[in-house]
């Protein structure tokens, strides 16, 4: 049967629909965690224009804090979590606070390259602190025994089956998201965070404390980013100082496609880009996994083409 | 009449650009006061100084409390709001929410409902549209906003910065027609900076003219609507 589908360059096997699933659930679980990269970027940008460069690594140093406590000290891994959880938004409003602030008026851009020193700093910090090598075990938030998996068509190979890590990684998200629009969305301090994304100058004339705002933005990114690097360090099954570059790239591709201030944007931006970076290795035998990048940057330039604000971002609308 | 606003010796700067040079004005409590003058002249600038958005030095009070040093984002707590030109309503926020925002600093929830439905009262184009993105509204829709925003905040002082920019006719009027109703129904006090003189003076108790950064003349709006200088420079006949 498979047979008759010998197409030149194409993976026959793929089409087969045990495997399809497999890959489709795998896309959907790598996308979420770009979902949740790319939501950092996004919280950063809205109010204070910057993309954070460091996002991936301040997660990577969140988790290898998780690691510490979970695994080297054998606290209970979710308490492990909530607590860096808070640790690291208090840590992001205050680089917000004193790195940041002194910078925003002086340059655009200088910002902008703190973070980019800030990457190189924790980068190299957690090398320095806790080797280059990467640690054994890793911090499991969800059950990720071989057999942790919901089965679900196993009368025909191969079979297919859903780990309970992937539904972990769905329903942080899911969870995610719905509070994160609750917090913007019903309550005042959302109100206030959304009036400074859309008219910083008018939020300090009805009373907004404007700086406060930029330092949520920076808190909520960071406590998002400590959550992602958790559960991506047991999905991807990593955890070493380097884990995290790539997927904030992925993220920030994430965030490109869907729009860098909207949040809708930013899950349906991941979730496209973990279809694209699964698929289309799965799908071309002559495109390798390590080009599955290069295939999500074309998707970035296709949708950008025609809509440069991203899938779900606002124009910028200049009045005068 | 007590005193509610009291500018005096007021110097603004943007970096070393000197636009104000010792300003004195006041603006008592239920008066309407228009700021004139050419562009350039600094009227904005007064505005922005007063609520310490820009470098000031001088002194400004409010009931006697002294403003200068303060935090802008302070100002609506104390009860001065603030219509800046070029509207500077909330883009992304749906009307409603404009209106919310509005009251950001007032601690009655339970009022604030009641206020922004008044707005649709006052303003009913705003009630209609009271679920559209603020950025969705036309001009004269979005003046209308940034001033029932400024009303929200149930304010002492009303800074109005050229209200009448940009706007048709007869939108300008009727928006005037609601100052005046402002301030002789509920006493609120204004300081207008208007390029639209004659408007302006229709409403006002006194006006200033501001030249190059300095007061160079000020009465009531009956003097110098009679002042040759001003009637050429600013009322065109």
């Amino acid at each position: 049967m498979s047979a008759v589908l010998a197409v030149p360059g194409i993976e026959h096997n793929f089409f087969t629909l045990t495997l399809l699933l497999q890959n489709l659930t795998n896309a959907l679980a790598n996308g979420s965690v770009y979902a949740l990269m790319a939501l950092t970027v996004v919280m950063i940008y809205k109010t204070t224009g910057h993309l954070n460069f460091a996002q991936g690594e301040m997660a990577m140093f969140s988790t290898f804090v998780v690691y510490v406590l979970a695994i080297e000290h054998g606290w209970n891994i979710w308490l492990a979590i909530v607590l860096v959880v808070i640790g690291s938004m208090i840590v992001g409003a205050g680089i917000e606070r004193v790195l940041i602030q002194p910078l925003e008026s002086r340059s655009v851009l200088a910002p902008v390259i703190l973070t980019l020193g800030l990457f190189f700093i924790l980068n190299g910090g957690a090398a320095t602190v806790w080797g280059t090598q990467p640690k054994t075990p890793i911090p499991a938030p969800f059950p990720g025994h071989l057999d942790d998996k919901v089965d679900i068509i196993t009368d025909r190979l191969p079979h297919f089956f859903i780990t309970y890590k992937a539904i972990g990684v769905w329903i942080t998200v899911t969870v995610l998201v719905i509070l994160l629009n609750v917090l913007l969305k019903r309550t005042k301090l959302g109100l206030a965070y959304r009036a400074v994304a859309a008219n910083a100058e008018s939020s300090l004339i009805v009373g907004i404390p404007v700086k406060r705002m930029l330092m949520l933005g920076w808190a909520l990114a960071a406590g998002i980013g400590a959550i992602a690097g958790a559960i991506i360090a047991q999905y991807r099954n990593v955890l070493d100082f380097n884990f995290m570059a790539a997927v904030l790239l992925f993220g920030f591709a994430a965030a490109c496609v869907g729009g860098f201030d909207s949040i809708k944007g930013a899950v349906v931006g991941g979730l496209l880009v973990g279809v694209v970076e699964t698929f289309t290795p799965a799908l071309f035998t002559f495109v390798g996994s390590e080009l599955s990048l290069v295939m999500v940057l074309i998707v970035i330039l296709v949708v950008l083409y025609f809509r440069p604000q991203g899938l779900f971002g606002s124009k910028r609308v200049e009045r005068v | 009449m007590t005193t509610m606003l009291e500018v005096t010796g007021l110097d603004a700067s943007y970096g070393p650009v000197q636009v104000l040079r010792g300003v004195d004005l006041h603006v008592d409590e239920a008066e309407v006061v228009v700021l004139l003058g050419a562009n350039g002249a600094g009227k904005t600038t007064t505005i922005r100084a007063i609520c310490q958005m820009v470098d000031t030095k001088g002194s400004v009070t409010l009931g006697g409390a002294e403003l200068v040093g303060t935090r802008p984002e302070k100002m609506a707590g104390l009860g001065i709001a603030h219509v800046p030109q070029g509207r500077g309503t909330f883009p992304e926020l749906t009307v409603d929410e404009n209106l919310q925002v509005g009251a950001f600093v007032r601690k009655d929830r339970a009022h604030v409902r009641g206020d922004i439905e008044r707005s649709y009262m006052l303003f009913p184009r705003l009630g209609e549209r009271r679920t559209q993105l603020a950025g969705s509204l036309s001009g004269g829709e979005q003046q209308m906003l940034a001033v029932a925003r400024a009303l929200m905040s149930r304010p002492r002082l009303l800074l109005l910065d050229e209200p009448s920019l940009g706007l048709a006719p007869l939108i300008i009027q009727g928006l005037f027609a609601r100052f005046n109703e402002l301030n002789r129904e509920e006493g609120v006090t204004m300081l207008i900076v208007e390029q639209n003189a004659n408007l302006a003076l229709d409403i006002a108790d006194r006006a200033y003219v501001l030249e190059a950064g300095r007061i160079v003349l000020s009465g009531s709006a009956a003097e110098l609507r009679s002042n040759d200088a001003v009637r050429r420079a600013y009322l065109g006949f």
